[in-house]
């Protein structure tokens, strides 16, 4: 392991000590090493002496950011060789506030309060609450409160973990991120780099951008004649001794311009539309492929509402910019082509248009900034009308159940008059704002008009020249004006790429570099010191061993949150163990390729799951190329085809969203037909007929009994009564194998299968069904 | 006895709270005098958000799923002592922070940094930029802020901020 340097250090003056072992981000395994003094403040250090404590035997220094009062302070949890310390920090002076001897800590925990969380240890069967700390350092004491657990069960020798490991910073400045999502923090993000990358990824597009290049060049350069042609209309047609024979030729010649700039404006768009629209296209379509490679942790960890706004808003508006971009290039060359031509047109009166233009920028960059949070209100107001309409559609039976119709109204005339509010505060800023910003762009005229006016009356320039000037000037302030947006605008750009690129960049699921080939499995499980943890410092699933013979069922029962779920997740490789290995006839899961073992390996699962398409083509799902015959007897096994043929559209019926409803059982019996068309030789029921009555988990249970026929069959089951023909049971407990045996031992055994059964039958009488084994 | 359904009230005469540290334990005494002993409590309130003062739930903070003890319907009414160590306990459970200050909002990459002053010290925190979903106003004026952490901060009274941070709060928050 490498060792990193903290370099990191409080205000305080610090002890000065050799910095030769600072080595507090490395997680000791062996050794406990003790921790640098220099890593915290020195009145901590002074109490610890004072409190007869060497300083240099600390192995574990956790601070927390408030006080015992519950305002923002500054506390420190301590841990040394035979005690635990907690110091108060108020105003510079430190004191201790509790102690407690290692050895007599018999558990330890933290709880979540509002807006912070407390650890508690027990001593002598009585709890004390060590301190409070803020929401952002729940992970470092839940570290600390496992340490002291584990060293209550398991001794001294105990690791201490580094309460820091795995903490949500930046990679680049080693800062807190925000964004649980993110990498890199919002100031480490290198602009320029995901310039570069966003080139590379434009790269079948080069030849188009380039033509839409020169297209911008042009348009800008067309743009840029009109004034000069009506400068000579009025300087040599218009005059006195005006060559009139001119005048048509002037005319065609702007007409001419005209159609140009039509033309090239057409082409331009499209290409544009045609580049962004593709590029985006291509960049979903990666970002989906992408996506589907991707480890189940990841889309744990990811709300699927924050995914599908990467995938879909965040790609749209990545094309809208672009349109945008190409705006800015276009005003940009225009700012610059104009100011050129004034400049050379009449150098004096150049200088004059340069003074207007800082009080325009300004006034634009302001008029943005104070329109935007008005346009902001406005959408916030128009989204929470919706929000409100469409609460009242979709529980309009409650409404009028509770008689609430004139409450309801009322709501909806408040949240209306809102937006009309903000509707209106729009418009009048935009009002009050708009013919100020005018004023701003017209006042360069008027400068013009008047400095260029007497030069023209000293003869210094022609009036078609102050003509020209006065329609480059319209042309100018406006584009002038956008340009201030530019930042804004990149920044956007810059925020979305990254978070494309980010989702781009994700680490796929490992698959084995050279796969073992294994076409045709017997279907023989063995668990082998199994262990497992979503943070692998806590372990949901801990050293389980068991084998299943092929064809055989086993029946895995506990308590919710025992890890019988996740332990069926690991055998479907959704997640790679900590510890251990999984084989499949004597294989290591991880050499096998992930097609092979999804083939091999079906699922039931409690909630199933249909897809939006007709019902043939949901029980087809694993393998589309199945004969209708094969559909049909797939779904006559597993007691679905009497109901689809008894609806109007047969196998033909369209479900999923929006589609016509089925109910559970009858979707859970489609899941059913659905496996058993897949005909895989590891089957896994995840708590399959939980869900469902008991006449529905009859016929459900007669389907499912096709369906394991030789087949080895893992069951995950809270109703017992599933597991009647189960060859064995593996009972787990808090992640561990409690005990394990055919159904009849285990109810001999008068263990905590006996005790299941025994609250079932129970509940059993109650309900009326029964629950036999 | 009282039976699961019903809500066991317990009034000022019944409890007697205690301090230790930041452990507040507490005896009640029930019917027949029987005295029973909570070595820790937990204090939730009913109404944190509209009512701090009414009806408060007690847990016993030892137990699993720390069971309710029973609810006090009016805390503010307890003897001086007891209402000492509910007010300091309740401090401690609610980190809800006031902000009476804002020294400045930043917006960067989809988020917005603040930097602000509260009644319980100088904070600076991160909140998505999504107001509909980071913010609550909870009557005209009273708005709740929800940060990254799902840590809340509370503005209780928007007009009574000083001008500066009314203006940085308009800016950013649809008020």
């Amino acid at each position: 392991m490498e060792k990193t340097e903290n370099t990191e250090s409080s205000e305080d003056p610090l002890i000065q000590v050799p910095k030769a072992q600072i080595n507090v981000l490395e997680f000791h395994v062996h050794d406990n090493p003790s921790i640098d003094p220099a890593l915290f403040p020195m009145p901590v250090a002074d109490e610890l002496r004072a409190t007869g404590h060497n300083i240099h035997n600390i192995r574990l220094a956790v601070q927390s950011n408030l006080g015992p009062d519950g305002q923002f302070g500054e506390q420190w949890l301590l841990i040394d060789d035979q005690e635990l310390m907690v110091l108060d920090r108020p105003n510079g002076r430190a004191y201790q506030r509790h102690q407690f001897s290692l050895d007599q800590i018999e558990d330890a925990k933290i709880e979540r309060c509002v807006g912070n969380g407390l650890i508690q240890v027990t001593v002598d069967q009585q709890p004390h609450v060590l301190l409070h700390y803020s929401n952002d350092f729940t992970d470092r004491f839940g570290r600390v409160a496992h340490y002291l657990k584990e060293r209550a069960k398991n001794g001294p020798t105990t690791p201490i973990p580094d309460p820091n490991a795995d903490a949500h910073v930046c990679v680049v400045c080693g800062k807190y991120l925000a964004d649980p999502s993110a990498k890199v923090c919002p100031s480490c993000v290198q602009r320029g780099k995901i310039f570069k990358r966003l080139m590379q990824e434009a790269k079948p597009y080069w030849g188009k951008v380039g033509i839409i290049t020169l297209l911008l060049v042009a348009g800008a350069a067309i743009n840029l004649i009109p004034p000069r042609l009506t400068g000579i209309l009025i300087d040599d047609v218009l005059s006195e001794n005006g060559n009139a024979g001119l005048l048509v030729w002037l005319v065609l010649g702007l007409l001419g311009l005209r159609i140009a700039n039509v033309a090239i404006n057409i082409v331009k768009n499209w290409l544009t539309i045609n580049v962004s629209g593709k590029f985006t296209a291509g960049l979903r379509e990666r970002l989906f492929s992408h996506l589907r490679n991707l480890p189940i942790d990841y889309f744990d960890k990811n709300q699927t509402g924050r995914l599908m706004t990467r995938i879909n808003q965040d790609t749209s508006e990545l094309q809208g910019l672009f349109s945008q971009m190409t705006n800015f290039a276009l005003n940009l060359l225009m700012v610059v082509g104009i100011g050129i031509v004034l400049f050379t047109m009449a150098p004096s009166l150049g200088l004059y248009v340069l003074i207007p233009t800082p009080f325009v920028m300004v006034a634009a960059y302001y008029y943005y900034r104070y329109m935007r949070p008005h346009f902001r209100r406005f959408w916030v107001a128009r989204w929470r009308l919706n929000a409100m309409l469409n609460t009242f559609l979709s529980g309009v039976r409650v409404v009028k159940a509770f008689a609430q119709e004139d409450q309801e109204e009322a709501r909806y005339h408040n949240r209306n008059d809102r937006m009309l509010q903000t509707q209106l505060q729009v418009n009048l800023a935009w009002g009050k704002f708009f013919p100020l910003i005018s004023f701003a762009f017209s006042a360069g005229g008027l400068i013009i008009w008047y400095t260029g006016g007497q030069a023209v009356m000293a003869n210094r320039i022609t009036v078609g020249t102050l003509m020209a000037f006065i329609g480059y000037l319209g042309m100018f302030y406006g584009p002038l004006s956008n340009l201030t947006q530019v930042s804004q605008a990149m920044n956007r750009f810059v925020t979305i790429s990254q978070r494309t690129f980010e989702l781009l960049d994700e680490a796929e699921q490992a698959q084995p570099e050279r796969p073992v080939h294994k076409p045709n499995i017997a279907g023989a499980i063995e668990f082998k010191h199994v262990t497992f943890g979503y943070d692998p410092y806590f372990p949901v699933i801990s050293d389980v061993n068991f084998k299943v013979q092929p064809g055989e069922m086993i029946g895995l029962v506990g308590h919710s949150g025992a890890g019988k779920t996740t332990l069926v997740n690991l055998l479907c490789r959704f997640y790679d163990v900590t510890n251990g290995s999984i084989l499949i006839d004597g294989e290591d899961i991880r050499n096998l390729s992930m097609d092979e073992i999804r083939q091999q390996v079906g699922m039931v699962l409690q909630s199933p799951y249909l897809f939006r398409g007709t019902l043939a083509e949901n029980i087809a799902y694993g393998k589309p190329d199945a004969t209708y015959a094969k559909i049909i007897r797939a779904a006559k096994a597993a007691n679905a085809h009497d109901f689809i043929t008894a609806m109007p559209e047969g196998y033909d019926t369209i479900v999923g969203e929006g589609g016509s409803g089925l109910s559970g059982g009858e979707r859970q019996r489609i899941s059913i037909a659905r496996a058993i068309l897949h005909d895989p030789r590891i089957l896994i029921l995840d708590e399959a007929t939980s869900s469902v009555d008991t006449e529905t988990e009859r016929q459900i249970q007669e389907a499912l009994d096709e369906l394991v026929k030789g087949r080895t069959t893992i069951a995950v089951a809270h109703r017992l009564s599933t597991l009647h023909n189960a060859d064995r049971i593996v009972v787990l407990n808090g992640g561990k194998v409690e005990e394990q045996g055919s159904p009849k031992q285990l109810i001999e055994n008068h263990g905590m299968f006996y005790n299941l059964v025994q609250m079932q039958s129970q509940m059993a009488r109650i309900d009326g069904s029964t629950a036999s084994l | 006895m009282i039976k699961s359904y019903e809500v066991n009230y317990l009034t000022a005469d019944r409890v007697d709270f205690a301090r230790h540290g930041d452990t507040l334990s507490l005896t009640v005494t029930e019917e027949n005098d029987i005295r029973v002993q909570y070595p820790r409590v937990v204090l939730r309130s009913c109404f944190p958000v509209s009512d701090q003062a009414a009806y408060l739930s007690i847990r016993d903070a030892n137990a699993e799923k720390q069971p309710e003890i029973g609810i006090i319907a009016d805390w503010t009414e307890l003897d001086d002592k007891d209402r000492e160590a509910v007010a300091a306990e309740l401090d401690l459970y609610y980190l809800v922070p006031k902000i009476t200050r804002i020294e400045s909002i930043k917006e960067e990459l989809g988020f917005l940094y603040w930097e602000v002053e509260t009644d319980k010290g100088p904070q600076e925190f991160v909140m998505r930029n999504n107001i509909t979903r980071t913010t609550r106003e909870v009557s005209p004026g009273h708005w709740l802020i929800i940060d990254v952490n799902d840590a809340r901060h509370e503005i209780e009274h928007f007009s009574a901020l000083d001008a500066r941070s009314q203006k940085l709060l308009a800016r950013f928050l649809s008020m």
